[in-house]
């Protein structure tokens, strides 16, 4: 039982990572970024390049393929998002959508379809009353609980985190006391990307590598933000740790179910609480 | 909206909707059996087969405004339908296909009940939340019956001179099938329940607010496009004479919306012109490109910014300027003869 809570954290802390960007670009730009996926398994790709190069050093290695995301996310947010503010919906889902794909197929085209195997860059046990747990799945869960106090810092304490929280709540409002919206909307959706590609570097080790992989964990990741609320901070956080764990008692008893237990979950928050987006 | 001056028009001449839906038959009999020589009857077929479901992936999002990536989960249970039915009750292919539509229509009714209320990005995904449910049942859960992975063949009975497995008589079938589509959804957009869903496109709170029940006509028209998605489904399973479950593959879904924004959303022919040409691009382009997913990004991504109304659209507007410039030019004509 302790297993499954500690999967359960971890599968809740890789999703936080991913949804917080999603909820973050949704809340502020109105638009459902489907180009998540690709700065997520960009990040992840640029891990497995960086880890031939420098053997051992896995916290470096990650830092490092954080930062190759950032320009990436930047050159899809300044020619392909920032042109879709204001526009409908469906249009937004389908111009990243088609980012997605683009990025993916090159991703095919660099690194081959093939999976790629990774094994846990710790390797150590966390041994006390009988039970070995893996550090690596602890040091996830950590980070994420870091993470969120330390956004729920930057966005109460800084004037940057202010300016997107206002605009969260009213973009015309913060546009009229002459804060340039456009330059804030860049840095939230940078900081979702690296948050993402953070998630993919943090999970690579633990799950499988290969070009689709951002698919399947975007998909549940929109199924956090619908649970949690459109750019609800802390709801995000909420409901990411409550549907991993849903995944993790779930695959306990019935493994191929995990995933579907979550979107079932979803459409009963749907039914009783429709979001008008 | 180019549709409402036409119906009037109608209504002034004194039979004129049999002609006009004969040109039409004629138009796109003439087109399928004109590119029929240079691809093959079976290609053609299953181009037919394609317009239909994109025709109704259309009726929801053209005419309704209601964008769905989840639409496959009705083609795949229109093809698990009809596929089961001739597996374990009877071998007739016409029960079996009505079969087919009626589980998929079924399962429009049950599952609009939740998915109607929703609009725009939540709409999406929740379509693709119960695509990814159905697809995993399919998979795993029904093993014993559909049997998973590798799917199971479906060999329909001989019925008169309804013989599924001769290519002629399948294309003729199919052929009848989508003229008999789209035959019913000229009628039915042009009537007042698709001046309806069209308004509900534009602002549904007004018609809300006018006083009809827009949930009743959003949850027929959804139920509605999943029997015929279920159709085009129950057409695939005898075309190719097996089911597995990459009828419902929850990655595919980009194809209908790809086919349905490249031909024009909201017109009948934009849906067929898109439909084809999104076959001949995923059924001859990755033998030429190798990264054709990326071709398709790309061509996804200017359509979304330069080429909204799609191909059959742009026809359209450019016939449509034609008629004005000629409308125009013809009293100076006059005056400048007196």
């Amino acid at each position: 039982m302790i297993y499954t809570i500690v999967y359960g954290f971890t599968i809740g802390a890789i999703l936080y990572f991913i949804s917080i960007g999603l909820s973050l670009t949704f809340g502020t730009m109105r638009v459902i970024n489907f180009a998540h996926t690709l700065t997520y398994t960009m990040g992840v790709y640029a891990l497995i390049t960086l880890v031939a190069l420098f053997k051992g050093y896995f916290a470096l290695v990650a830092t490092l393929s954080i930062i190759v995301v950032i320009p990436i996310s930047y050159v899809i947010e300044r020619f392909i998002i920032r042109r879709l503010y204001g526009e409908s919906l469906d249009y937004t889902f389908i111009a990243t959508f088609a980012i997605s794909l683009i990025g993916v197929d090159a991703i095919k085209w660099i690194w081959g379809v093939n999976p790629y195997p990774m094994s846990d860059p710790i390797g150590k046990y966390l041994m006390f009353w009988g039970l070995s747990l893996p550090i690596y799945r602890i040091l996830i869960v950590m980070i994420a609980i870091l993470l969120f106090l330390a956004l729920n810092s930057f966005f109460k304490k800084t004037i940057v985190g202010k300016i997107v929280v206002a605009a969260l709540e009213d973009k015309d409002g913060v546009r009229c006391l002459g804060i340039n919206v456009d330059k804030y909307f860049s840095i939230v959706f940078v900081l979702g990307s690296a948050l993402a590609a953070l998630g993919g570097v943090l999970y690579a080790p633990i799950s499988s590598i290969h070009p689709y992989m951002g698919l399947s964990i975007l998909l549940l990741s929109f199924a956090v933000v619908i649970v949690g609320g459109m750019g609800n901070l802390n709801g995000t956080f909420l409901s990411a740790f409550s549907l991993g764990m849903v995944m993790a008692i779930t695959a306990r008893y019935w493994s191929q179910g995990a995933e579907t237990m979550v979107f079932i979950v979803m459409a009963i928050v749907l039914i009783f609480r429709p979001i008008d987006i | 909206m180019n549709k409402a001056p036409a119906s009037h028009a109608n209504h002034l001449n004194a039979n004129p909707m049999k002609e006009h839906g004969f040109i039409d038959f004629l138009v796109i009999t003439g087109g399928f059996l004109l590119i029929t020589p240079i691809l093959s009857v079976h290609r053609v077929t299953d181009f037919m087969i394609f317009c239909i479901f994109v025709m109704s992936f259309d009726l929801m999002y053209g005419y309704m405004g209601r964008l769905s990536f989840g639409h496959l989960l009705f083609l795949g249970t229109g093809a698990y339908g009809s596929g089961l039915f001739i597996r374990y009750i009877s071998g007739n292919p016409l029960l079996a296909i009505l079969a087919g539509i009626a589980v998929a229509g079924l399962l429009g009714m049950l599952l609009g009940l939740i998915i109607v209320r929703t609009t725009g990005a939540c709409f999406a995904l929740i379509n693709l939340a119960f695509n990814h449910i159905g697809f995993f049942l399919v998979l795993s859960p029904l093993r014993q019956i559909t049997r998973g992975e590798d799917g199971f063949g479906v060999s329909a009975s001989t019925l008169g001179f309804l013989n599924f497995s001769s290519r002629p008589i399948m294309f003729g079938f199919v052929l009848f099938c989508l003229l008999l589509v789209f035959y019913l959804l000229k009628r039915l957009t042009s009537s007042p329940f698709g001046i309806m869903l069209r308004s509900i496109k534009e602002d549904e709170t007004r018609v809300r607010f006018l006083g009809y029940n827009t949930f009743l006509y959003k949850w027929l028209n959804f139920a509605l496009a999943g029997s015929l998605a279920g159709l085009a489904g129950t057409l695939t399973a005898l075309n190719y004479n097996y089911v597995n479950p990459n009828a419902m593959d929850v990655h595919s879904n980009v194809g209908v919306v790809f086919a349905s924004l490249i031909g024009g959303a909201g017109t009948l022919y934009g849906a067929l012109v898109g439909g084809v040409v999104y076959m001949v691009i995923s059924n001859f382009l990755p033998i030429y490109i190798h990264r054709w997913e990326m071709f398709l990004g790309f061509s996804l991504l200017i359509i979304t910014f330069r080429f909204r109304k799609g191909v059959w659209g742009y026809i359209l507007s450019l016939w449509e300027s034609g008629i004005k410039k000629r409308l125009l030019r013809r009293p100076t004509e006059e005056v400048a003869n007196r």
